[in-house]
């Protein structure tokens, strides 16, 4: 029972590698436009271009490329039956028909679909674990903060949702220590999790959720008159004792994503997309 | 628009929990269906409408839908029409419906046990509450929320071209229904829990 041993969301790798060295704005705004480019990229060749890109960065920062897919793990059984899924349940007019049973048709259109998705659901992951692996919280705060600050102008509290972001992700970790505790405590008094029918397993969530929800309360309790204490006061008047600037590298990492963007919007155009 | 510490720390730890049973897969029951699991990812968003508001409701249900969206558990998430969007009206809805079926049971169960004129029936007053005015909102708040997951995101799936609409419909059905018992029965067990730990205002 080791469930933080998979979780690579919210974990920083310290590391001295230009990609740790970029601007926290740099990345964030390249990993957003890398998502948005991933949502549209509807060819094998723009998914081949994006997994070449993306290790040369993995490559790049020295980051264990196994690491940085261990997060991946639990999530493979499911991807498998929803490729599945969509291989015989996405229905498009004249396709190939691969296959022919009962209801169920194999189709072409099912195949690329499937893989179009898993295709998405790999690179989504991959991007956004990379980016909080090579980012400290820190510094994602501090540009997140900078990035978003122009939202205040029209009444959005950026810097509390930033804040918000923020506490959720450190304590991602922290609860799933807290939950790996209750759990075992809760082995140790002879609850057999992994047995019984859909029922039996449901009514063992109870005594798991109760515990958690009400130490993760407590906790809130905590921090908030933990941070009444300190005056915190989100955005308004507050200053920072480090600023940001941004240097030579992030002028090589625009002009890289550049050559990838441009690359891959031509693909895009002007090949022929899998559905 | 101003978020007070308490809004902001509730809505991250919230959102914490629903993002943690993500990665556990905790979150997921498997139910026997083509599609293998129910989710009950969606109760720390339908907690947080509950307890806090509104808004608290609507950003715990943000950060669920983000994560949703860039660590998608299935490959419909992986589009922001599906993942983010409909996760905004979880916690609002509940927040809603917790409120006015409250005010509701207050209202009918105010000639009798209305103590003299003038008297309102708001929950800040000393009259005793019965124990089904306390546990029904909930039950309501999380059924609600929990069919307002279910409803938007097999129609935005649907709408999105990923599922036919008959698959949609049973999916929909399969696991709609168990979502919805357990969210509720969860929903009444932990905010009894959590009321007693936090500092009163009712």
């Amino acid at each position: 029972m080791e469930l933080t041993k998979n979780i690579t969301l919210g974990v920083y790798l310290p590391g001295k590698s230009s990609i740790h060295n970029l601007d926290p704005r740099t990345k964030i705004i390249t990993a957003t436009i890398m998502i948005v480019l991933l949502l549209i990229s509807r060819s094998y060749a723009a998914f081949a271009l994006s997994a070449l890109f993306v290790g040369f960065l993995i490559t790049l920062s020295g980051v264990p490329a196994g690491y940085a897919m261990r997060g991946l793990k639990p999530m493979l059984p499911v991807l498998a039956i929803m490729w599945v899924f969509q291989l015989f349940l996405f229905k498009a007019p004249d396709t190939t028909i691969y296959f022919h049973w009962w209801i169920f048709e194999a189709t072409a259109a099912g195949l690329h679909m499937g893989n179009l998705i898993i295709l998405r659901v790999l690179f989504l992951f991959t991007v956004t674990t990379f980016l909080t692996l090579t980012t400290s919280v820190v510094s994602l705060t501090d540009g997140l903060e900078s990035l978003l600050k122009p939202l205040r102008a029209i009444g959005i509290p950026s810097q509390e949702l930033v804040m918000t972001l923020v506490i959720a992700l450190r304590f991602v970790l922290i609860l799933a220590e807290e939950l790996e505790k209750i759990i075992k405590a809760q082995m140790a008094r002879g609850v057999a999790f992994d047995r019984g029918n859909f029922i039996q397993k449901t009514r063992k969530i109870f005594p798991v959720f109760l515990p958690l929800f009400i130490g993760a309360f407590k906790r809130a309790e905590e921090l908030i008159v933990a941070m009444d204490a300190r005056s915190y006061t989100g955005g308004k008047g507050r200053t920072k004792m480090k600023t940001l600037h941004m240097g030579r590298v992030d002028l090589e990492a625009a002009a890289a994503m550049i050559v990838y963007g441009g690359l891959l919007i031509y693909i895009i155009i002007f090949t022929e997309p899998m559905i | 628009m101003n978020l007070s510490v308490r809004k902001i720390v509730i809505s991250g730890i919230l959102g914490a929990i629903a993002i943690l049973l993500g990665v556990t897969r905790l979150g997921f029951i498997p139910v026997p269906t083509p599609a293998g699991h129910a989710t009950i990812m969606h109760i720390p968003v339908i907690l947080g409408g509950v307890l806090e508001g509104p808004v608290v409701g609507l950003i715990t249900g943000a950060i669920f839908g983000l994560f949703s969206f860039l660590q998608p558990g299935a490959p419909f998430f992986a589009d922001p029409l599906v993942s983010i969007f409909p996760r905004l009206f979880i916690g609002v809805v509940s927040y809603f419906v917790y409120f006015l079926s409250k005010k509701a049971l207050y209202l009918t169960a105010r000639p009798a046990l209305s103590t003299g004129p003038g008297e309102d029936a708001s929950p800040g007053s000393t009259r005793p509450i019965s124990k089904l005015s306390r546990i029904l909102p909930c039950l309501f708040a999380g059924a609600f929320g929990s069919a307002t997951n279910t409803i938007l995101v097999m129609s935005m799936i649907t709408w999105r071209g990923y599922l036919p609409s008959e698959v949609s419909i049973s999916i929909g059905v399969l696991h709609g229904v168990p979502e919805l018992i357990v969210a509720a029965i969860l929903t009444v067990i932990l905010v009894q829990g959590i009321q007693r730990i936090r500092p009163s205002e009712d």
